[in-house]
């Protein structure tokens, strides 16, 4: 009786977590679907597939437009939250300094806050500013934004491999007479390199696909989620799940090389605790 | 720490945490105190004006609309987070024990779908939740009557979208304080001849009350910031805050009001954060006096 019971529970557990995994696949595969049918209402059942929209979608102007400054923001954003991320995990696990747990605080508080308030202060912040100094709202606050809810996270990531790192080993290679540019190049920042990669990823992704940011933060330049947003709001087109589709499979290409690096750095931890 | 030397001390921290801190303290703590001194501020001919008045915060406080609003706010924000808690947890739960093997695999599905462009993911629950969308094709398929989930452009679609968008959150944090648990405190419950059940009401779901309670408040705090929801899913006819904050500065262009809008979220905000900053400490104690003991 209570081995039956232990049963209906474990097959609930399992049937309830593929039942989830499968709701937040829901609309990833609804839009896959659409993005090969061959009709320009989204209605079910699809009458045919068609490659059409694909075409459409890089004949758009604006799609081009869209797509650049996308890359271009998540870009900046990657390299500029790795190297400001990297710096402040180091600090944070090495250092000392007046005002540490404030400023550890403060830190986190882009993640943990509601986006578009916070999107909604700066472009209040910006447009004061714009008394004193000329600030353009658009690809400059975009990359200001953006780097500061993307740092937090690669900090994150950086800081779970800093913790198991064992400083003896920059020890040791000061005592053999490397300057501190050698010791960050030749030996820190390779030890960490796995999970400095999968930071970068995560930075890139977290810019590529941030709406509620960038949605107060870019004054007239569009970035993919914006073109999105305000083309979905008047009507919908099929080149949108086309959209989708590319998305998902770049961002599927990056999430299973971010994992890799993951589980690299989680190997390289166990191995210099053992 | 490794070897002294004060000065080679001073150097590493300017290079490698003052550029952050500077960037925090400009653009983050910047807009943060100014906003709360705009909502005293009037605007004139779409042009911010310093005259230091309470007219902004009496226009909140008695117009009804507001309130209603707000409240409104808040108690689908409570509401998702009860919902997204209760989704979570068995999942969570699932991942620690029966699932533990596939954890990984598992996890790298849940962390590709959270991380997919929002936009595009409430795009395809419109397609989904359609009278002619693939869920109501199925549910034909399957002998109920034609627009047997007619809840698109509803506040349930929203609720649906927002649960949608935030449940991996608590899913990570419960999976953690899970995952925290020493095995040997269960095993002595099953010796002591505990049932699988009262072993886990007595010892399993306690320990992890921290983990749960920190991803509710994060589910809260985030979902008082949704606009994508109520405003792709929801139809509108029912706003939340965020949906007025944007209307106050894109059509009416009134500072002062959308920054008390904003200020007034911000408070119900950062007091829950306080909350998790308190769970967060008292987890840490409880960490160290389990290393201890």
């Amino acid at each position: 009786m209570l081995r039956l019971q232990n049963r209906i529970i474990d097959w609930a557990l399992v049937g309830g977590t593929l039942a989830f995994i499968l709701f937040l696949y829901v609309p990833i595969l609804t839009l896959v679907l659409f993005s090969f049918a061959d009709s320009r209402v989204l209605t079910f059942p699809i009458e045919g597939m068609t490659l059409h929209w694909y075409a459409q979608l890089f004949q758009n102007p604006n799609f081009y437009n869209a797509l650049k400054s996308s890359l271009i923001l998540a870009l900046i954003t990657m390299i500029l939250s790795t190297i400001l991320g990297t710096g402040s995990a180091l600090a944070w696990m090495r250092l000392n300094f007046p005002f540490k747990r404030a400023l550890q605080a403060l830190s986190f508080l882009p993640i943990l806050f509601p986006q578009l308030l916070l999107g909604v202060m700066m472009l209040l912040w910006f447009s004061v500013l714009r008394n004193f100094i000329a600030v353009p709202m658009g690809m400059i606050t975009l990359v200001i934004g953006h780097v500061i809810y993307a740092t937090p996270f690669v900090l994150v990531v950086v800081s779970v491999q800093v913790h198991g790192f064992d400083a003896a080993i920059e020890d040791a290679a000061r005592d053999a007479g490397a300057s501190e540019w050698q010791v960050l190049t030749r030996i820190t920042l390779p030890i960490l390199r796995p999970a400095i990669v999968a930071g970068m990823i995560l930075a890139f992704l977290l810019s590529w696909g941030n709406f509620y940011l960038s949605y107060s933060l870019n004054g007239s330049s569009q970035t993919l989620p914006i073109f999105i947003f305000s083309g979905i709001a008047v009507g919908s087109s099929p080149i949108y799940p086309a959209i989708a589709t590319l998305n998902f499979l770049a961002a599927l290409v990056l999430v299973v090389i971010a994992e890799k690096m993951r589980r690299k750095a989680t190997r390289r931890l166990a191995g210099t605790e053992s | 720490m490794s070897t002294p030397g004060n000065n080679r001390r001073h150097w590493e921290l300017w290079i490698s945490v003052l550029p952050f801190a500077l960037l925090l303290v400009l653009f983050l703590i910047g807009p943060m105190v100014l906003t709360p001194l705009l909502t005293f501020q009037e605007t004139k001919l779409y042009q911010l004006r310093w005259t230091w008045s309470f007219d902004t915060w009496s226009t909140v406080l008695s117009n009804p609309t507001y309130s209603a609003v707000l409240l409104r706010t808040v108690w689908t924000a409570l509401l998702s987070t009860i919902v997204c808690v209760v989704v979570a947890y068995p999942v969570a739960y699932a991942l620690n024990t029966r699932l533990a093997a596939w954890s990984n695999q598992v996890q790298i599905l849940i962390i590709f779908a959270f991380l997919t462009d929002a936009v595009l993911k409430t795009f395809g629950w419109v397609l989904f939740l359609d009278v002619h969308g693939v869920g109501n094709w199925l549910l034909q398929k399957l002998g109920f009557g034609p627009g047997a989930t007619n809840i698109l452009f509803t506040p349930k679609a929203a609720m649906l979208g927002i649960v949608y968008n935030l449940a991996p959150y608590p899913i990570f944090t419960i999976y953690l304080s899970l995952a925290r648990i020493d095995p040997d405190l269960k095993h002595a419950a099953y010796d002591a001849g505990a049932s699988k059940l009262r072993t886990f009401l007595q010892i399993t779901l306690p320990l992890s009350l921290p983990g749960a309670i920190a991803g509710a408040l994060l589910v809260f705090v985030l979902s008082l910031g949704t606009f994508l929801e109520s405003k792709v899913l929801g139809g509108g006819t029912k706003p939340l805050a965020s949906e007025l904050i944007r209307q106050t500065f894109e059509t009416r262009v009134n500072w002062p009001l959308g920054a008390a809008l904003t200020f007034s979220l911000v408070l119900v905000a950062l007091a829950a954060l306080l909350g998790l900053v308190m769970i967060g400490s008292r987890l840490r104690i409880g960490a160290a006096g389990r290393e201890t003991s």
